[in-house]
């Protein structure tokens, strides 16, 4: 519409071309150029020539499909299961009113920062042979054996993959909910339709990009799954291609062979993230969008078997998000007192933690410069991340087609990538570029940034696709230039979308490890790294209070978005 | 205001820019003599034995050391091997026995006959090309809670026995380098039988974890009574839980040991400031090592913290030749997954 006005005043592409190149230089600098030549080393052959062998070899071997064929099931259930559970959730959230909500979306973002050996500890300490929920039972019925034996199995894998991943289905589905016209409700209602009917004829295929939109992204991640299929499913009789590319690139040294099997799997995740773009692009194409506040939210289920319902779904889901997150709160505050090893309540980790008891030796001395260099890498990596990404987002916005799919598909890529690859690249970088604590910080900055400005853009871009034109044209057409109006009309209706991008951003970055351990020199430690080391050296109890400060700090960060976006 | 926020943000996405374009590092003035040293992360950071011992050595010998975390295992010989063509570093340290045929075959490194070798025990000089030089070493063992288990294990074969069933906790040698040490040590025991092992040890796993922290945590949990971990595991327990309630088990007929080598790299522009490194890393910095990362010193001389003597030490130390094992170690892998995964 814009082309056939020509150069006059709302002509804007000039203006939103220009800002997508920060980002689209920052992405390819900090993410493609290394990708590629990591990528590249599939195509070398044993005596160093150029040729297609690997990639045959890797596709003609049927182990490849073995494994191949393992990882898309165990993606498809756990996305399966995890939407299942997200759904009633989101009908709760959507449908009613109520005290906490803002707290109960809150909560259910932390497991996504947590990193995948404390989801492991946590669940093993909650649902474990030996853990919470196990002893209780114990303890109420009087035997020696445990009851429940949950863990190490397939069905383990899926309950952890739910554990991570249903929140994003409830959140996802949920936001959208929200926003549906309630006319079409009424109509049907007035109509004589019961609940059930309207539901199922009404919001449901409504409701089909959101639910696909949740499944592709919760698919991605279980596709790279990889600590908690081995250890809570029981062993290798569960392999993902993660697993085998981890075994290249680091216990065999076979990058090339890594670098084939990254290809195969980038072809797949590449797949899943246009499916996830396209279905984002559903959603916005939906009818116009009520505010929430505009739609009368219930104030309680109205029957007593819709309150049993509701209260059964809070409460299975509170137990089955926080049951492993209070395993882990409760691991922190436990301490050995006698020889035998005997645990009991202690505040020793958090003495520690924060200097008020020295000891010689334990990683935990340097939490507390941990927690701050996280916090100030979170904090600017959220700045910089809300600014590219929006500006991404500007540019996304109106462009033909195919060029927007492709360049979208560009900017969500290190979204797609496996972290092991991820991190074979960034040895490069490191490697090309030595520098002092400055350098090292501002590169753990940038790769926070390339990582997170994926979740920053996909939580504006459809927000950003929902704000008719018009507006901007009628603000230009009032007088004001496209900066103007980019800042005064576009930026305060996002701005929901970007504090919960800009959140996302901050929880990712406080949570990352792969980047930073390789990026950062020796003298930067974030509360990640501190984690790692503290488990390295036997501490695991010290490590879960450090997860608990972090998970507190993520939770408080989720909150203060909420009462951002109300506001 | 925007245009200025646009230029920002511009300016900070051309610093790699910037940086790549600058490419290789500059070498400090030649007054001042440095090295670079890589090492595996725990050794880098605050309370490994890195901040103690280079300090030391810096003052004892006026070169300045730049010491940089360089990933774990094997990550250390990609590093380097990614840097060919544009090497940083002057001495790397913690490539194991493991990795020897694999560190030889790339030619990066450079032999040296440090005077040091002469207290170190002949077992443990497992190159002879003295490419690596050992400067610690652990032996995997099979720990056990005691107050679980009153009668453990007393070999590999004990293990088989149906009453553990699901009592042991293994990790996986795709993904983690104790697992891989755990498939040698019945490679070495075992011969070209050692499947059976693995075949028969199968209804006793409870699970096999992604690498030795989730594994060993699932251990402390209390999740299973033995697990695959160090002889040296119950050092840490003594030293800051002052517990003994996990034991480690030492077999008669050997434990598997790991050596971790240091090596010098041969691009090195000052081969004797290298040198002295290593000889300081294998004399004076023994003890630091060795509390600092609870394995064993190399160097027979060296003074170690009372609760080292507490826990058994093996009579005998099995290996397995480099080459052997970077020979067959796809094959292993690749039957062991067939059969575990059966």
């Amino acid at each position: 519409m814009n082309r056939k006005e020509g150069k006059d005043i709302l002509d804007t592409s000039r203006f939103y071309r220009a800002l997508g190149t920060p980002a689209m230089l920052l992405l390819t600098f900090l993410f493609l150029i290394p990708l590629s030549i990591i990528l590249g080393k599939a195509f070398v052959d044993v005596d160093g020539g150029l040729s297609l062998e690997r990639l045959q070899a890797m596709l003609s071997d049927p182990y490849t499909w073995r494994i191949l064929r393992f990882t898309l099931v165990q993606a498809l259930v756990s996305t399966l299961v995890s939407v299942a559970i997200g759904l009633p959730g989101a009908y709760l959230l959507a449908t009613y009113r109520f005290r906490g909500k803002g707290i109960i979306k809150a909560i259910c973002t932390i497991p996504f920062v947590l990193p995948s050996i404390l989801v492991v500890l946590g669940f093993v300490i909650f649902y474990g042979n030996n853990g919470m929920i196990n002893q209780a039972i114990m303890t109420i019925l009087g035997t020696d054996t445990p009851p429940l034996k949950i863990l190490y199995t397939f069905a383990a894998v899926i309950l952890a993959h739910a554990f991570y991943n249903f929140p994003i289905a409830l959140g996802l589905i949920s936001s959208f909910w929200e926003q549906l016209p309630s006319r079409y409700n009424h109509a049907a209602m007035t109509l004589g339709a019961r609940r059930w009917t309207i539901f199922r004829t009404v919001t449901l295929p409504r409701l089909v990009p959101a639910i696909l939109s949740a499944s592709t992204l919760i698919f991605l991640f279980c596709f790279s799954s990889f600590a908690i299929l081995l250890v809570l499913g029981g062993g290798p009789r569960f392999t993902t291609l993660e697993v085998e590319i981890y075994r290249r690139a680091r216990m065999t040294l076979d990058i090339e062979g890594a670098a084939a099997l990254s290809i195969l799997s980038i072809v797949i995740t590449l797949v899943l993230v246009a499916i996830h773009i396209w279905t984002q692009k559903l959603m916005t194409h939906q009818e116009e969008i009520e505010r929430i506040d505009e739609r009368r939210l219930e104030r309680r289920p109205s029957s007593f078997t819709g309150r049993v319902a509701v209260m059964g779904y809070m409460v299975f889901s509170v137990v089955f998000v926080l049951g492993p997150l209070l395993g882990i709160v409760y691991r922190s505050f436990q301490a050995p007192v006698s020889r035998s090893g005997d645990l009991a309540f202690s505040l020793r980790w958090y003495r520690q933690l924060f200097g008020l008891e020295e000891v010689a030796g334990s990683a935990l001395g340097t939490a507390v410069t941990a927690l701050l260099s996280s916090l100030t890498i979170a904090l600017v990596t959220s700045i910089v991340s809300l600014t590219i990404g929006t500006m991404l987002a500007a540019r996304l916005r109106r462009t033909n087609r195919k060029r927007a799919l492709s360049m979208e598909l560009y900017a969500m890529l290190p979204m797609a990538v496996s972290s092991v690859v991820v991190g074979l690249g960034y040895y490069l970088v490191s490697s090309a570029i030595v520098g002092g604590r400055a350098v090292g910080i501002t590169l753990v900055v940038l790769a926070h940034v390339v990582i997170t400005s994926p979740f920053v853009l996909r939580s504006i871009l459809p927000e950003y696709r929902k704000i008719p034109f018009s507006y901007t044209q009628a603000s230009l057409t009032l007088g004001a230039n496209v900066s103007q109006t980019f800042r005064r009309v576009e930026l305060p209706l996002l701005r929901p979308a970007m504090a919960t991008g800009a959140a996302f951003a901050f929880a990712i970055s406080m949570g990352e490890i792969n980047a930073t351990l390789v990026l950062a020199d020796s003298s930067i430690s974030t509360v990640p790294i501190v984690m790692y080391r503290l488990i390295g050296s036997y501490n695991f109890a010290g490590a879960c209070a450090l997860g608990t400060i972090l998970m507190v700090c993520c939770a408080i960060v989720f909150a203060f978005t909420e009462t951002m976006k109300r506001s | 205001m925007k245009k200025h926020m646009i230029l920002l943000v511009l300016a900070v996405s051309c610093i790699p820019l910037a940086l790549f374009a600058q490419g290789t590092k500059e070498k400090p003035e030649a007054s001042q003599r440095s090295i670079t040293v890589y090492a595996y992360d725990s050794f880098v950071s605050e309370w490994g034995p890195g901040p103690i011992v280079v300090p030391e050595f810096e003052k004892a010998s006026g070169i300045d050391v730049t010491l940089v975390s360089a990933g774990n295992g094997g990550e250390l010989l990609g590093t380097l091997e990614l840097e060919r063509h544009n090497p940083q570093a002057d001495v790397v340290i913690g490539i194991s026995n493991e990795l020897l045929h694999e560190t030889l075959a790339t030619d990066l490194l450079l032999p040296y006959r440090s005077p040091a070798l002469d207290d170190i025990p002949e077992f443990l000089h497992f190159d002879q090309t003295n490419t690596l030089l050992p400067f610690d070493y652990g032996n995997y063992a099979f720990v056990y809670d005691s107050t679980k288990i009153q009668n453990p294990p007393q070999s590999l074969d004990d293990l088989l026995d149906p009453k553990w069933e699901k009592h042991i906790i293994l990790m996986d040698p795709r993904t983690s380098s104790v697992g891989m040490g755990l498939l040698e040590w019945t490679v070495a025991v075992y011969g070209e039988e050692y499947l059976q092992w693995w075949e028969r040890v199968k209804p006793n796993i409870l699970t096999i974890a992604d690498g030795w922290s989730s594994g060993y945590g699932l251990f402390t949990e209390g999740e299973a009574p033995l697990v695959i971990s160090y002889t040296t595991s119950p050092v840490y327990h003594l030293l800051y839980e002052d517990t003994d309630r996990y034991r480690a088990l030492v077999f008669d007929q050997g434990n598997m040991a790991v050596i971790e080598g240091v090596g010098i790299v041969a691009s090195s522009q000052d081969i004797e400031a290298a040198q002295a490194f290593v000889d300081f890393l294998l004399t004076d910095a023994q003890s630091a090592i060795a509390t600092a990362n609870i394995m064993y010193p190399v160097n027979v001389t060296t003074k170690l913290p009372n609760a080292f003597s507490l826990v058994p030490k093996p009579e005998h130390s099995l290996m397995l030749d480099g080459e052997t094992i970077a020979r067959n170690r796809d094959r292993w892998l690749d039957e062991w997954v067939e059969v575990m995964s059966r």
